[in-house]
């Protein structure tokens, strides 16, 4: 992955979504996600981190405003452009992502396959160290509905780091999940950020990031209002 | 972009619908258009010819009918208004030079008309005079019929020639004939006009003939009747001699339909047994006269377009002038006679459309090849003015770059900057040392990990020809390094581990020969790059120089200090193993060991606070250590191996297999894993602990010689540290299938799923539950 440091990686800019699209407050949206920075945002509601995480991805209309990553507004590209632009985002959702009729070890593969021209040698050898690494014994290769949700999300936070994503829309894995996960994925944000990534860290209550939160850019959260920045004390 | 992206986002796709629409959709409009307007201009063109062509295919025809009628008019015109004139002049000539004014005007008339056959004169006493030509070419026969003494009839014939001079006289037998019965005669009774009469045939000299004849009243109140009979022989030969277009063709008919004149007309009465009534206009015979006639007869005189046998033909009828009582000419051409130039200026038209087309097309196809030449020009300026930007830009981070001819600071801007100019995988800077024995590596760094690395070295004695080719002092690259000879070494050495192919070298100059080399790991290695690489290269033989003189100063100092005496190590007085077999005693050397049994059991490192935790840790750590001992005794294994926050317990670690190695080890992790949750309870601790079990072969033996100790390693004990540190809760004991598939029937498991580990293949994974 080459650093992008021509700017904001990820900008909203009074970014008003759609609410019939999404649910989401039909307010101003402004952030700017520098390469290398950690956002941590607040939403209490699920669905909400969901639609802002998608918000962050051009999925959702705007009524006002632009959401631009690495420089290109969402609304400007063409079909191919944007999926392509999102081949670049590692995403962890809470939202069902795992198709039931593909193994899971695909389905974690199947991204960067679609994206990019790398060797699937390659893509299977990193998958299954990022495997490991979230405490998985090796590149899961039942479907979804046989693995237990603590592998699921081990193999979430697999796929949203496989190919070195320039952003990593994270809803928070940790809460619930194991917690010999923490280390892991604190290691792996860590390392993402030193490579330029930017991420934003979707969670639901503060206990969970305050063991990493000297790392933390800024805080915000999603309320009613928008998004409100949080004092860090 | 990256360049395993297959599609650029930053590429925007409106740019590339301009550029379609400018190479592709405009010239393919313009000629399109080109086309269409040379096909509006041919079709216009081919139109208004086709009219024009009717238009004069019509005045043609009939001009050709006006001149045909003309001509018809003045080959009857003779006989007609001969009858006239020589009606007048007799009419009022005294009765006794009636005769000679009739043979002078008769003899004159027969030698200067050609198509006159003959003059008669009769009256209404039965007189009868004749004028005709004779057999003989040049001599006119006058008959004159009359009546012998005995009653009979006969004709005197006084035959002349064309001076006038009388050469013979004869008679022939009249018979009964009466002038005042002939057809000629009697048509005239009571009209004042010329009449005609049907054509007949004369077969003996095989002429058509038709009579006209004019009644008139002498001054002596008799009434005579002048005819003269006028061949149609030579109508027909004229109508046949007439040309009209290329192969058209002329006929009179009659108001009947019967033939007067025509081509092939003796043929046709020949036909027709010398009938003039049976001379019709057979369809068989003339067929497209027949339709001429039938399209005539119902659509009435003027041009008509009529098909015969899928070709079209002009058929023009018209009514002849006067004296023809009825007549009418036929006209019949193809169309093509007149058309034809028309159809050869449409296929020349045509041609011209062709020759047009492909010129626009050639020239549209120029067009679009040079736009697209200009635009692959455009893009390999932009990119070539990118190349240059960047290399001015990795010129500057070099020069910038703090104590860059500092050999104590590290190199770091001039391996980043090769790397991102060149577009290697990895750039590394070698340094010869001792005399060029040996070589370190000073830095590399790997563009994709965005790392440097360093430190390692190199002996001549393991790449003799790699140091040899670096030492002629030429740059070099191969593109499969592991099959040069040169570069196998080094191929296996450094670039195996990241799986690069590609090599370039290029050697660092200093005054007395290469002083090291640049190492470009799957470069893009383009011409003009070169003299970047050999100003990074310059670059480095100066700190290479520098480091050189640097480290012959540290060398002398080196050798004037007295080396401090080297200690021996002394023997350890424990190794890291917590129990040990006795059989261990006995193992002198590595072997391989069939059936090992491994149980990997991996701590969480506490996090400890005060000196007060700290101590009760320490001792949780001595009880922990303390009752794996035991529960190792009780079980019989081999060994429990401790290193750090991990710990190896082994059984079946024997030259022949252990069935019962597996149970035992199971029998112990199950105890030592209520033993450690136990403990950790007590302490008011969460289970910080997970344990992985494998078992198969294993390599093992004692290593080393002062101190000799035991090791155990192999692909069971990485998949048993692997159980282990992926074991799906704290406290669980997580094993590998060939563990499950020996203890299921003694052992309660729950599967975890199915995995892939590369190198490794396909497994499943178990948690160890209880015993049954």
């Amino acid at each position: 992955m080459e650093v992008y440091a021509a700017g904001p990686l990820l900008e909203l800019n009074k970014a008003v979504p759609s609410f019939d699209e999404s649910g989401l407050p039909p307010v101003p949206f402004s952030m700017k996600v520098m390469p290398g920075d950690c956002m941590v945002v607040e939403a209490r509601d699920v669905g909400h981190a969901t639609m802002f995480a998608d918000l962050c991805s051009g999925l959702i209309p705007l009524d006002d405003g632009s959401v631009r990553f690495m420089g290109l507004d969402w609304t400007e590209l063409g079909d191919r452009e944007l999926n392509a632009l999102r081949g670049r985002i590692g995403r962890v959702t809470h939202r069902a992502s795992w198709p039931e009729f593909v193994p899971v070890h695909l389905a974690i593969v199947l991204q960067q396959l679609h994206h990019t021209t790398r060797p699937i040698d390659d893509l299977v050898q990193d998958a299954a160290n990022l495997a490991e690494r979230f405490g998985l014994p090796g590149l899961p290769t039942e479907n979804p509905s046989f693995l237990p949700e603590d592998d699921l999300l081990r193999a979430s936070c697999a796929r949203a780091f496989l190919g070195q994503p320039h952003l990593l829309l994270l809803e928070d894995p940790l809460e619930g999940g194991p917690a010999e996960l923490s280390n892991s994925f604190l290691a792996a944000i860590t390392e993402a950020r030193d490579r330029g990534a930017g991420v934003i860290w979707l969670v639901r209550n503060n206990a969970v990031w305050q063991e990493y939160r000297q790392g933390i850019t800024a805080t915000w959260r999603l309320a009613d209002d928008g998004l409100v920045a949080v004092r860090m004390g | 972009m990256s360049s395993e992206e297959i599609i650029d986002p930053t590429v925007q796709h409106d740019a590339s619908v301009r550029r379609v629409l400018l190479h592709m959709v405009l010239p393919f409009v313009l000629i399109i258009m080109t086309v269409g307007a040379i096909a509006w201009v041919g079709i216009n063109s081919y139109r208004t010819t086709s009219e024009g062509v009717s238009v004069l295919t019509r005045e043609l025809m009939e001009a050709t009918q006006q001149y045909i009628g003309q001509e018809v008019g003045d080959y009857i015109a003779p006989s007609a208004a001969g009858n006239l004139i020589a009606g007048g002049m007799i009419e009022h000539a005294p009765p006794l030079v009636s005769d000679k004014v009739f043979y002078s005007y008769g003899s004159v008339m027969l030698q200067k008309i050609p198509q006159l056959q003959s003059f008669y004169l009769a009256d209404d006493q039965g007189n009868f005079t004749l004028i005709t030509r004779s057999p003989d070419k040049g001599v006119q026969d006058r008959e004159r019929l009359v009546v012998g003494a005995d009653g009979k009839k006969s004709f005197h014939h006084s035959l002349f020639n064309e001076a006038g001079q009388k050469l013979r006289e004869f008679e022939t037998p009249a018979g009964e004939y009466d002038p005042r019965t002939r057809p000629w005669y009697k048509n005239t009774e009571k009209k004042d006009s010329i009449q005609w009469t049907q054509p007949y045939l004369f077969p003996s000299d095989k002429q058509f003939v038709m009579t006209s004849s004019l009644r008139f009243k002498r001054d002596d109140g008799h009434e005579m009747v002048f005819a003269t009979n006028i061949s149609l022989n030579e109508l027909s030969a004229f109508l046949d001699k007439i040309k009209i277009g290329k192969t058209g063709s002329a006929m009179i008919v009659d108001a009947n339909g019967r033939v007067i004149a025509g081509r092939n007309l003796m043929q046709h009465a020949e036909a027709a047994g010398w009938d003039p009534n049976k001379m019709v206009l057979d369809p068989k015979t003339y067929p497209i006269f027949a339709l001429g006639y039938d399209h005539y007869r119902v659509r009435g005189f003027g041009p008509k377009h009529v098909e015969w046998d899928g070709k079209t033909y002009i058929a023009m009828a018209s009514a002849l002038p006067r004296y023809s009582q009825g007549w009418i000419l036929l006209i019949v051409a193809p169309e093509n006679d007149f058309g034809s130039f028309a159809h050869q200026s449409s296929r020349q038209s045509l041609q011209f459309a062709g020759i047009v087309t492909v010129f626009s097309l050639t020239l549209g196809a120029l067009y679009i090849r040079q736009l697209r030449r200009t635009e692959a020009g455009n893009r390999r300026l932009a990119v070539q003015q990118s190349q240059l930007a960047q290399e001015s830009g990795a010129l500057q981070q070099v020069a910038i770059a703090p104590n860059l001819f500092d050999p104590s600071a590290e190199p770091l801007a001039i391996t980043e900057q090769l790397a991102q100019v060149t577009g290697a995988r990895r750039a590394s800077l070698w340094r010869f040392l001792h005399d060029g024995a040996a070589m370190v590596c000073d830095d590399t760094y790997d563009r994709t990990q965005n790392t440097h690395s360093g430190g390692f070295e190199m002996g001549r004695e393991e790449l003799g020809k790699f140091f040899d080719a670096i030492e002629e002092g030429t740059p070099f690259s191969v593109s499969n390094a592991a099959t040069d000879e040169r570069t196998t070494r080094f191929e296996r050495l450094v670039m195996r581990e990241v799986g690069t192919h590609a090599l370039a070298v290029y050697p660092v100059h200093g005054p007395h020969g290469a002083l090291g080399m640049l190492a470009l790991e799957e470069p893009v290695m383009l011409p003009h790059l070169l003299y970047f690489v050999e100003l990074m290269a310059s670059i480095a033989g100066t700190r290479f120089a520098a480091q050189s003189a640097v480290e012959a100063q540290q060398t002398t100092s080196v050798e004037n200090t007295a080396l401090a005496p080297v200690q021996a190590f002394g023997a350890p007085k424990s190794d890291n193993l917590l129990m040990h077999a006795e059989e261990m005693a006995a193992v002198t050397g590595a072997s391989i060991y069939p059936s090992v049994a491994v149980l990997v059991v991996s701590f969480a490192d506490p996090v400890v606070e005060g000196s007060k935790e700290t101590a009760t840790l320490i001792a949780l750590i001595n009880q922990l250590a303390t009752q794996v001992q035991t529960v190792a005794q009780e079980e019989q294994l081999f060994a429990v191996e401790v290193a750090g926050h991990r710990m190896i317990c082994m059984a079946g670690c024997t030259t022949e297999p252990d069935p019962t190695a597996l149970f035992r080890l199971a029998n112990a992790a199950l105890k030592m894993r209520e033993t450690f949750m136990g403990a950790l309870a007590a302490a008011d601790l969460e289970p910080v602990f997970t344990m992985g079990m494998d078992y198969g072969p294993a390599f093992g033996g004692a290593v080393g010689q002062s101190p000799t100790v035991f090791n155990l390693w192999g692909q069971t004990v990485s998949l048993a540290e692997l159980m282990a540190e992926s074991a799906i809760d704290p406290g669980t004991i997580q094993v590998t299938e060939r563990v499950y598939a020996n203890l299921r029937d003694r052992y309660l498991f729950r599967s975890r799923g199915a995995f892939f580990v590369p190198h490794l293949g396909l497994g499943r994974a178990y948690t160890l539950a209880a015993r049954r």
